[in-house]
Order: C-alpha cells, then structure tokens, then sequence
C-alpha cells in the first residue's frame, strides 16, 4: 500500500495540525470531541481543494444551453433506433457536436478516478491511528494511541459497529449511518426533483439515478457497521458538505430550463436584479406567449360551420 | 504454439474479467461522466482486448489522465492491432480457430 505514502503523508499533516490547533485553543487533546473536529477539518479542506473542478463542470454544463437546439435534432434524427450502431453514431455526433462548440457537459473520468486513491488514504490512515500504528509522517505513535483512546459520547472512535465493546458504539454508529443516507438522499432528490432540465428527465441517466436513490443508502448500511467511527464521521461530513454545495449550486447556478432555475428567475425578478439578457429573454418569452395566446383567440373567433366548430370542441376535450 | 498462444493471452484475458465487472457493476453507480467517445472503461477494455496488459494499461491510463475537465473530449477509438487471436463477441480474446 506504499503507492500511497505521499497521500497518506498529507492527509496525516492536515490531521495532526488541527488537532494541535484544537489543543491550542484549550481542547483536551485526548477528548474524542478534538479529533472529532480535526477530522471534520480534514474534510473542510479536502473539499475545498475539490471546489475548482466542480465549478468547471458546471460552467461547462451551463454551456450546454448554446448546443440545446443543435442536439434536439440530433435526438429527433436518432429518434427511435436503438439498435447497436444507430446509438453507436448517435453518441459519435453528439460528442462532434460538444467538441465543435467547445460545451462538453460531461464531467470526464480523471476527478472520480483520483478520488479513489484520496479515500482509500484516508480510510489506511486513520484505520491504522485506531489500531495504534503509527502513520508514514506526522502521526507518530503516541498521537495513533491517543487517537485510537478518544471518546465521544462514550463511543471509541476507533471501534465499529460488529467489534463494538460498548452499546454507545453501536448507538453513534447506527444513527449516522442514518444521518448518512438520510443525507444522501436529500441530495439526490433534490436534484432529481428540483435541478434537470425537462428533455433529460425521462433518460436511462435519470432512470439510473432514481434507482442509485436506493443503493446508496444500502452501501451506506453495509458499510456503517463494518467501519470505524473515526472513517464514517469522515464520510458523515463529507456528505453533509455535498448536501450543502448541492443546496447552494441549485439555489444559485441552476441547470437551465430546470424548476429550479425558473423559480431563480422568479427570485431576481422579483427583487428586480434580473440582468439585462434574461430580463429581455423572459420579456420576450412573455410576449410571444400573449401573442400566441391572442392569436388562438381570433381565431376561435372565426365563424365556423355548426358541423366544424362540434369537430373542434370534441377535440378540444380531448 | 496454440497453447503457448493460449497461455500468452491469459493476463489480458483476467484484466478484461476484471474491466467487465467494472463496467457492470461499478461504472453504472456514477451515470454517464466521460467526455469521449468510447467512454473511457470501454476504451480500456478496447486496447487492453488489442494490445495486452502492459500497452493497453499505459494507452488507458494516458486516456484517463486525458479525460479531465479542461479537455474538450470528442472521438477517440481504438486501432485494431495486427491480431493472431479473435475477439469474442463476448469481450474475451481467444486464439484464431484453424482456417479452411
């Protein structure tokens, strides 16, 4: 597991220095309460470090509003056929069509893949501080120890669901395993239901998610009771963190075309911020939909033949 | 030689076991993410199925590192190598049944 070093090397640096930042500020250093916090520091910086790319992906999926018309009539085009080679061109154009307006949605492989190695670090180092063994740098034996030693509400940090010696352990465990999926959940939901825009709302992407809603809570459960608490308090706020930036992406920067992006909309229009472009856009959409709305008007106006306006009115009921 | 051949395509044969489960059970829990055309597990499974173990990790890995946020993606397909053996229809590689 040495190809890990140098992560678990830094992660061990940003652990320890917030634990003395902790003891500096007067925490026991032996309270589980300090290494409760410097784990949720290490999570605060993780995540921070991961910000720049999840902006990019979202700028480049707002970009994805310029292709919009172009790729509806790639769909209309493969609309259909979904034999293999049909679907085969089908994914080749419309990775053309991203490439030519420079607006790939996708938020590529690389960021997931390096995510791997960053939590399997986190998981070796502080599953060998719980038993004791002292890290690759920073984390020397004598912090492992104490480490592996602190309690909070009872339940040792470095003791899992099926090793627990004490109910605490298992109580702490079970609830945030529930705090977990509860969280895990919220955020799916709340991009299902609040951050997609319509055309992809009936997708195999959005079939996946939808069954993905219940799985996650499942690997949670699984994983809850074979973990320690120290790793599950990092995957606890590490959850906690996505539900967060999800609530603010979704409030701020929403997909477009998506409810929540109308209801932005409705936001900035009411405190009259709306920037120019989108006031004149919607003023537009506005507009066009009065027209065809008076338009439909004069012509239920037109005299029709008795026979002709029944035709009508049954389809209207339809 | 047919054996040898066999036996020579055996490692390549264990990563595609390996890359298949991937992509059945792994790749589906994060949706559609990749910015080229394959995605990068089936270009993975592609060159590794071509071109062995050894290239076909290094063209995969070069292919991954590729995939990243500031790269605009687009096509990037695998070239068939000059085979002495058969790609099944079930992803495996296997030795060329005698001709005629």
């Amino acid at each position: 597991m040495d190809l890990l070093f140098p992560i678990k090397w830094v992660i061990e640096l940003i652990l320890v220095s917030f634990h003395s930042l902790f003891e500096f500020v007067g925490l026991s250093p032996e309270s589980g309460l300090a290494w409760v916090l410097s784990i949720v520091g290490l999570v605060l910086v993780v995540r921070s470090a991961l910000i720049p790319l999840f902006v990019k992906q979202i700028k480049s999926q707002r970009n994805m509003m310029l292709v919009q018309p172009e790729l509806q009539k790639l769909q209309k085009k493969y609309k259909g056929k979904n034999d293999r080679d049909s679907r085969e061109k089908f994914a080749k154009e419309q990775m053309d069509l991203y490439k030519r307006t420079g607006s790939n949605p996708l938020s590529s492989c690389l960021p997931i893949l390096v995510q791997i190695p960053i939590f399997m670090g986190l998981f070796f180092t502080l599953n060998d501080a719980q038993a004791r063994k002292s890290g690759v740098g920073p984390m020397n034996s004598e912090l492992a120890i104490q480490f592996s030693e602190a309690t909070l509400f009872g339940a040792k940090l470095s003791e899992t669901f099926l090793t627990a010696t004490t109910i605490q352990v298992q109580i702490m465990a079970g609830i945030m395993v529930f705090l977990m999926s509860a969280s895990q959940f919220i955020t799916q939901k709340q991009i299902i239901a609040k951050n997609q825009n319509p055309a992809v709302q009936n997708s195999q992407y959005m079939q996946t998610q939808k069954i993905l809603l219940y799985v996650f809570p499942l690997i949670f459960v699984i994983s809850g009771v074979a973990f320690p608490i120290a790793v599950i308090t990092y995957w606890l706020t590490s959850n906690f963190w996505t539900m967060g930036q999800q609530f603010i992406v979704i409030r701020n920067m929403p997909t477009d075309g998506s409810p929540a992006y109308q209801a932005r909309l409705e936001r900035l229009a009411k405190k009259g911020k709306l920037p120019k472009e989108l006031q004149e856009k919607r003023d537009a959409e506005e507009a066009a939909k009065a027209a065809a709305e008076a338009e439909e008007k004069t012509q239920r106006e037109q005299p029709k033949g008795k026979s002709r306006a029944k035709k009508d009115n049954k389809k209207k009921k339809k | 030689m047919k054996t040898l051949w066999a036996i020579w395509l055996v490692p390549r044969n264990l990563v595609i076991l390996f890359l298949k489960g991937y992509r059945k059970f792994i790749s589906p829990l994060y949706g559609d993410v990749c910015r080229y055309y394959p995605s990068c597990s089936a270009y993975g499974l592609g060159q590794i199925q071509q071109r062995g173990v050894i290239l076909g990790s290094a063209l995969t890995i070069s292919r991954i590192v590729r995939c990243n946020p500031w790269s605009q993606g687009g096509i990037d397909q695998v070239k068939d190598s000059d085979q002495r053996f058969v790609v099944l229809e079930n992803g495996f590689v296997a030795t060329k049944p005698k001709e005629g």
